[in-house]
Order: C-alpha cells, then sequence, then structure tokens
C-alpha cells in the first residue's frame, strides 16, 4: 500500500513536472508560460522533497518561486507591456531541434542504464546538520565563492539596468 | 531510472524551447527548465543509485544548493540585461536581435 503510494506520488510530481515544462516551451500565452514555470518549479520542489531532501526542497521553493518567478513576472510586466497588440509568444519549429532534444534523451538514458537502483531511499542524507557541516568544513571555499558570485551578481544588475539613465 | 528519463526529458524540453523560442524571457524560461532538469537528476541519482561510492552525507544537499544560488545569480544577471535591451532597441524578440555591435 505504501509501496503504490510512492508509486503514486511520484508519478504525479513527474506528470506535473513534464506538463508545466511543455507549458513553458509551447504555450503562446506569456501569463500561461509563468504559470507553467512555477507548476514546474513547485514540481521539483517536490521532487526534492520526495528524494528526503526537505531543506532543499524549502530553498527551492523560497528562491526559484519567491524570487525568480517574480522577477519574471517583473520583467514579463515591464517589457511586455508596450506590446499589447502582439499575439503573444512565437516559437519556431523546425526538425533539427526535435532531433537535437530526442538525440539527448536518448544517449543520457542509453548512458544510464548499467546503473541500478536502489529500492529504498536512504533517510539519513536527510537532515540539516551533515549539510552543515558540509557547507562550512570541505565546502567552504566554494560557500565563499558563491557569496561573491552573488555580490557580484547584484552590482552587475544594477549597473546593467541602472546604469545608463543618470 | 525512471527519475533518470524524467530528467532528460525534462532537459530537453527546455533545451528544445531554448533553439525555437522567439522571446528572449521565454528563452530564460526554457533555460530555467532545463537547470531544474539538471537539478532533478543529480539528486534522483545521487539519492537512489546503488553505487560503490556512496556520497557522504550533505553533499547532496549542498550541490544542489549551488545549483540554485547560480540559478538565481544567472536568472537576476540575464532578466537584467533583457530589460536593458527592451528599453534601448524597443524589443525582445531575438530575429531583431542578430547584431554583434551597434
Amino acid at each position: 500500500m505504501t509501496e503504490l503510494l510512492t508509486q503514486v506520488v511520484w508519478w504525479l510530481l513527474a506528470a506535473t513536472a513534464v506538463i508545466g515544462a511543455l507549458a513553458v516551451v509551447f504555450t503562446k500565452d506569456v501569463m500561461r508560460m509563468a504559470i507553467g514555470l512555477a507548476a514546474f518549479l513547485v514540481a521539483v520542489a517536490g521532487l526534492f522533497l520526495f528524494y528526503a531532501l526537505p531543506f532543499l526542497a524549502v530553498v527551492q521553493v523560497f528562491v526559484y518561486v519567491g524570487g525568480v518567478l517574480v522577477l519574471f513576472l517583473f520583467a514579463i510586466m515591464l517589457v511586455h507591456r508596450a506590446e499589447e497588440g502582439r499575439p503573444g509568444l512565437e516559437s519556431r519549429h523546425d526538425i533539427g531541434s526535435i532531433a537535437l532534444a530526442v538525440g539527448i534523451v536518448v544517449l543520457v538514458v542509453m548512458a544510464l542504464r548499467p546503473l541500478r537502483e536502489a529500492t529504498v531511499v536512504d533517510p539519513t542524507s536527510s537532515g540539516t546538520a551533515a549539510l552543515a557541516e558540509m557547507l562550512l568544513g570541505p565546502m567552504l571555499p566554494h560557500f565563499e565563492a558563491a557569496g561573491v558570485l552573488l555580490l557580484l551578481a547584484l552590482v552587475a544588475v544594477i549597473v546593467v539596468v541602472g546604469g545608463d539613465d543618470e | 531510472m525512471n527519475v533518470a528519463i524524467l530528467a532528460s526529458v525534462l532537459f530537453a524540453v527546455g533545451l528544445y524551447g531554448v533553439l525555437t523560442r522567439r522571446d528572449l524571457i521565454a528563452v530564460l524560461a526554457s533555460v530555467e527548465v532545463m537547470l531544474g532538469g539538471a537539478s532533478v537528476m543529480l539528486v534522483g541519482l545521487a539519492t537512489t543509485i546503488e553505487s560503490a561510492a556512496a556520497p557522504e552525507a550533505g553533499v547532496v544537499e549542498a550541490v544542489g544548493l549551488f545549483i540554485i544560488i547560480l540559478a538565481a545569480a544567472e536568472a537576476a544577471v540575464a532578466l537584467g540585461i533583457v530589460m536593458a535591451v527592451a528599453r534601448r532597441r524597443r524589443t525582445t524578440r531575438v530575429d531583431d536581435l542578430t547584431e554583434v555591435s551597434g
């Protein structure tokens, strides 16, 4: 029963992620694209939760749904405001892009086929104590570099967006 | 194995969007889908695949955290560039933005 429920939850999350991704790529309406992106990001957070990484799921919701998605909505409102009469988002579908996308899936699946799946998700990987030990221990240089990167990104955005008006 | 298929399908859908979308914001949203697919692949494989060299506790979460940090910085800078381009050139269609300089 629990096994079945686990399967159902996984497939629901997977279906939501794929439908959201398809909406991002194929819809013509810009707001539908944003909602598709939201569904996709929440489903990815749900998958993190499914694989016993609750902290990562919380960060995904905070940063992506609360931050990046709002940034996208602001950009859409500011940029698309002046182009009210336009038919919406356009795509140029072609056979080469389809071949490339399908080829990537086939290559990855073939490359990963020898791997064997463990039946149980390892519950010891969860918990923020281990993450803190890792981030402030062996990964401290990466952690510092990420902080510097965020500062640089902040300065870069201010320069790019607000530089030429004054 | 299912999670590898799911992640590569998500990545491929995002890649298709990057290649075919004609609007800069939609291209960026597709890049976010690609990044999401990559992090699903990382998390899914690291926690379910039987392997001799199992990752140390906290490594998967730390690397996933770095992916999210990088994606947030990337989205902020890229959307800033889109805003600057839209203000200067009055368009975000990639077909109208083919000049390298000028």
